[in-house]
């Protein structure tokens, strides 16, 4: 484990929540994958978007912020069936374009395009981006007061309030670990009942930037130009955080069956 | 494109009860459908919506290939060119004025002016410039009619003839082999996700075959469906729409026209074998400075199915703007609602205190709309 990056750095919460969420990285044509939670570039292209930085803007520093996801809330994926045509009854356009630069229609006419889209739904998660505390603070300020609307991973994925939720000084970890749970009443009735009562913590898997972590991920952007868009890798580090759940124990917790069917299906 | 000035946000929430309808199918023919406080909900894509959108814009707007909004469009083209090609304001004029002369525009009263009014945006106005762009020094060093003949095959039409001016600068136009044409759309559109949970229901149908005297069913099958009162929210970002239209005129006229164009839609999925044209229970029109704001999480414990879903859906709809103002926001720059709630009810007095007054829908619109040059003016 890395040493914890010095105090003067600052964290800055953001609570990404939404009924559908879609976080791809190596999507391409017609098939739209996500990822289960929410993948770098998509953090980066979110604060971009606040900052109102242009497509093919220098990303260095949004890139350089070290970055932690908290899973509060799992969700489930949801497959969309989405088919793509020209509103006005024309054939779509095909990749060539004519001598005159524009593009012809297909031929023989393709009047719909079916593809793939995979959603994150009903899922909740903590992100922590650690950096300079000035650059943290004017990410805080343009979350709130966006350049462009914002979205969860795919333009029609818009957050629910409150999105960035503090600016807080220590570690990402600390940080991430001390933020109480933000799961959804159905979540925590079923958190509570597995439990056997109200418990006063609960376990939440996390990913964080770490240059010794053991996995490796291809989500860090480079450039999000549309005729250029990179991404590299970075390194992570998958860890369990014991956070609390926002309530007291009830006695009834310990007395609970540790057979429960049912917890497997996360019911 | 950079935004620089003042962000102005305009959110719509609308509330609108579907019947027995399949607005918006899988590939199994089943409505779409999504998770959300852990129960299953009726889901309508945001696609399904805008395009409906789009078309009810289209039906009312069949000119909005030629129409509207500058007659200066010889001007704007030289003050780009100029800019871009680093040229002075005279041979930008010249170069300008030939590359627009293929267009056959009848010329105005005023010199640079154009007969009638033409809209468009930056983004085509700098790909008409890419057009000759890189050989404006050769240009420069042409006689007129050499420098008409040089520029009269450019596509310039075909150029700024690409997609309706508005439905581009408010939907966005992604042109995956012409960059310089892209436009990055003003508008945010949700998935509609039902305010309460819904099962998916099948209809068995039988057909008889009316000529012959053959018995049973000629054919059979099912249909899935379901009803359920969708929340619907749009944002549109008033800044974004100003840019990509080059027009504060334009950009009110466009908010008034999505604003209607959305709430008065509706995906035509099934409209033959359901009949689903229903208006909506309510719209609510929020200006704001900060940030847009879903209201969806009121709905996140889903609404109970005992009495008046509609109405249950309204309160908690108002309930949570209210709480999001007071917690997470700044107030409003403007708030208006039209509603079809029973005036003594307790919900009507709660979107009330929310909202403001109830208005008919006419109202609405103008209310918005007398409101957003003042909105512009503080930008």
């Amino acid at each position: 484990m890395s040493p914890e990056p010095s105090s003067e750095s600052s964290v800055l919460l953001l609570r990404l929540a939404g009924p559908m969420q879609s976080w791809g990285d190596r999507s391409s044509f017609n098939r739209r994958e996500t990822r289960p939670e929410p993948t770098k570039s998509g953090l980066v292209g979110l604060l971009a978007a606040a900052l109102g930085r242009p497509r093919g803007a220098d990303l260095t520093d949004l890139a350089g912020l070290r970055c932690g996801v908290r899973v509060d809330q799992p969700g489930t994926v949801l497959r969309d069936y989405h088919t793509v045509s020209d509103f006005r009854g024309l054939p779509l356009l095909q990749a060539g374009v004519s001598a005159k630069g524009v593009q012809k229609p297909t031929s023989p006419a393709k009047p719909t395009h079916v593809t793939h889209r995979f959603y994150l739904q009903d899922a909740v998660f903590v992100a922590a981006l650690a950096g300079d505390s000035e650059l943290v603070g004017a990410l805080a300020d343009a979350v709130r007061r966006p350049a462009f609307p914002l979205a969860l991973g795919r333009r029609s994925c818009t957050p629910t309030q409150p999105l960035a939720l503090d600016v807080r000084p220590g570690g990402l970890e600390a940080v991430l670990a001390s933020e109480p749970w933000h799961a959804a009443r159905h979540a925590r009735q079923a958190y509570r009942r597995r439990q056997g009562g109200a418990v006063p913590e609960v376990d939440l898997p996390a990913t964080f930037d770490d240059e010794d972590g053991t996995d490796v991920v291809n989500d860090l952007p480079l450039s999000f130009n549309a005729r250029d868009r990179r991404y590299s890798t970075r390194r992570v580090r998958h860890a369990w955080l014991t956070v609390p759940t926002g309530e007291t124990a009830v006695g009834g917790a310990a007395a609970a069956s540790s057979h429960d069917p049912f917890a497997l299906l996360g019911w | 494109m950079i935004v620089t000035s003042a962000r102005t946000y305009i959110d719509l929430h609308v509330l609108h009860t579907v019947p027995p309808a399949n607005l918006n199918r899988d590939d199994n023919g089943d409505p779409k459908e999504a998770f959300f406080g852990g129960v299953r909900r009726s889901r309508v894509s945001s696609q399904a919506w805008k395009r409906a959108t789009r078309a009810f814009f289209a039906e009312r707007n069949p000119d909005g290939d030629r129409a509207t909004r500058t007659k200066k469009i010889a001007e704007q083209l030289t003050r780009r060119l100029a800019e871009r090609a680093s040229l002075d304001a005279e041979t930008a004029a010249r170069i300008a004025t030939s590359a627009l002369q293929p267009l056959n525009i009848k010329p105005g009263k005023k010199a640079g002016e154009t007969a009638y009014l033409l809209f468009f945006g930056h983004a085509q106005l700098d790909a008409v410039i890419d057009l000759f762009l890189d050989d404006v020094a050769e240009l420069c060093e042409l006689g007129d009619e050499d420098l008409a003949a040089r520029l009269k095959d450019l596509p310039v039409q075909e150029t700024l003839n690409q997609g309706h001016p508005l439905d581009v600068g408010l939907f966005g136009r992604m042109v995956a082999d012409i960059p310089a044409l892209n436009v990055d759309a003003a508008t945010q559109v949700a998935h509609a996700l039902s305010t309460h949970a819904v099962e998916l229901e099948m209809d068995y149908y039988t057909a008889v075959d009316d000529e012959g005297d053959s018995t049973g069913a000629g054919m059979i099958g099912t249909v899935g469906f379901n009803s359920a009162t969708l929340y619907r929210y749009a944002t549109v970002g008033l800044h974004q729409l100003e840019t990509n239209l080059a027009d504060p005129a334009a950009a009110r006229d466009g908010i008034r026209l999505f604003t209607e164009a959305f709430a008065r839609s509706m995906p035509t999925g099934k409209e033959n074998s359901f009949a689903h044209h229903t208006h909506p229970t309510l719209v609510a029109v929020v200006i704001r400075r900060d940030q847009p704001v879903n209201l969806v999480s009121a709905f996140e414990s889903p609404v109970a199915s005992t009495s008046g879903i509609a109405a249950a859906s309204a309160r908690r709809l108002a309930e949570e703007h209210s709480r999001s103002v007071a917690q997470w926001g700044d107030t409003p720059l403007f708030t208006g609602v039209c509603h079809t709630l029973d005036p003594d009810s307790p919900e009507a007095g709660v979107v009330g205190k929310a909202f403001g007054d109830n208005h008919t829908f006419a109202e609405l619109l103008d209310a918005m709309h007398t409101h957003l040059p003042a909105v512009q003016e503080v930008a």
